[in-house]
């Protein structure tokens, strides 16, 4: 008897959580008059600034590590170097809304699932205007639905104080990754992390001052 | 007047430039080899702080890094990094340590021939001693005060990781003051080692992360 009722409520909870990831990723936001109809992310639009992080990439229980930088190149694009804490470079690209160049990639990590991860997650981490269309809330964020082709963008600006919190990138059904942003100033991110949903793939950028 | 005046300059900066960089003669060559080797043979251990600044062509400032080396014959090597971050790599038995502001690794570079080639080539660049004929096409030069060796890989495979390594040596002591590896011509790593020191004891066990 015990048994079947332990059996039920595990069969329940695993249910409740198709259910839920099931569901349209706004389900669980209160709807809310659109007050904007577009957002500027402050992040990475500096072209005078170099920025700079140490990067550590953990993808299925491997873990690397390096330093990432970007730079706004010119008004649509931005160059991508990852390289060892040495300094060899990785991969050098270029990336734009419609545009993505590989300018080098060591052949350890040329692999075309990986490029294109990797681009999808730069892209988006790199955006600078979001056409807004819906919005909600929750507790401590305002949060706006932007369309991204067949998918769709969740920005959160935090309540409180402003701050463009995170981004969640979703499909109809599914959150697919998120950017998760800490930023002192609301003009620059110090901490930038990239969760994936589907796969096992987690990067992390600390911003860091070179002497 | 005015293309005299241009000349002038021209023919003062060019003077300049050749003033820097001198080819070295052939009898100057043996004598520097030599004088590297004879040093490098002494080197048991050696500790150094060093300062490296990655320079890529379209940023607006170098990345600076910096902290100690320590290196024990005939191949443990070890990097560590202390500003801005804390992480060091330890080259060991065909083995590379890593610990990265506590989290620790270890990859096996066993099996990895390009690895162990970087590796022999970073221990050689330390300690000054690889003007290895068959591995490399290498030219010598003079400053003041100061020799250089260019170093240009022979092999294929690792031309595409690094397209010339220079070392320069301070003239009196016959030691490497400053690694530069290049990527490409706008690319490169320099690293400068300072407060050098030779042949302290130093335990094994400081080669682990």
């Amino acid at each position: 008897m015990q048994k079947s009722t332990i059996q039920f409520l595990l069969i329940n909870c695993f249910l409740a959580i198709v259910l839920v990831s099931c569901g349209s990723v706004s389900k669980n936001y209160k709807p809310k008059k659109l007050d904007k109809t577009s957002y500027t992310v402050p992040y990475f639009s500096d072209s005078k600034t170099d920025y700079v992080y140490k990067t550590n990439i953990s993808v299925y229980g491997n873990e690397l590590s390096g330093i990432f930088i970007a730079k706004k190149i010119n008004d649509t694009t931005h160059r991508i170097v990852f390289t060892t804490e040495f300094g060899n470079k990785l991969m050098d690209f270029e990336i734009s809304e419609n545009d993505f160049k590989v300018n080098s990639i060591v052949s350890e990590l040329d692999r075309k699932i990986l490029i294109n991860t990797l681009k999808e997650d730069f892209r988006l981490l790199l955006k600078k205007e979001y056409q807004l269309q819906e919005q909600f809330e929750n507790e401590s964020a305002d949060i706006y639905k932007s369309a991204d082709g067949k998918r769709d963008n969740y920005i959160f600006i935090s309540k409180k104080d402003h701050k463009l919190e995170k981004i969640v990138h979703s499909s109809q059904t599914k959150e697919k990754f998120t950017l998760f942003f800490n930023s002192e100033n609301n003009i620059f991110a110090e901490n930038i992390q990239i969760i994936h949903q589907n796969i096992k793939l987690k990067i992390e950028l600390n911003y860091f001052k070179s002497e | 007047m005015q293309t005299k005046i241009y000349l002038f300059f021209f023919l003062i900066i060019g003077l300049s430039l050749s003033a820097q960089e001198q080819k070295m003669t052939d009898a100057e060559i043996a004598s520097f080899k030599q004088d590297v080797n004879v040093v490098a043979k002494k080197i048991k251990t050696l500790t150094t702080d060093f300062v490296q600044y990655k320079h890529l062509d379209f940023l607006s400032k170098d990345i600076e890094t910096s902290g100690k080396m320590i290196f024990k014959e005939p191949a443990l090597l070890q990097w560590q990094y202390k500003k801005p971050y804390n992480y060091s790599i330890t080259f060991k038995n065909g083995k590379i340590l890593i610990n990265d502001e506590g989290k620790k690794s270890a990859v096996d570079i066993g099996n990895s021939k390009i690895f162990a080639r970087i590796n022999k080539l970073i221990v050689g660049s330390v300690s000054g001693n690889m003007f290895d004929d068959k591995e490399f096409t290498i030219s010598y030069f003079k400053l003041k005060g100061l020799n250089l060796a260019k170093f240009v890989p022979k092999d294929a495979t690792l031309k595409k990781y690094i397209k010339q390594i220079e070392l320069t040596f301070d003239k009196e002591e016959a030691t490497v003051v400053q690694v530069k590896l290049l990527e490409s011509s706008e690319d490169y790593t320099r690293i400068v080692l300072k407060n050098k020191v030779i042949n302290a004891k130093i335990d094994d066990s400081v080669f682990t992360n």
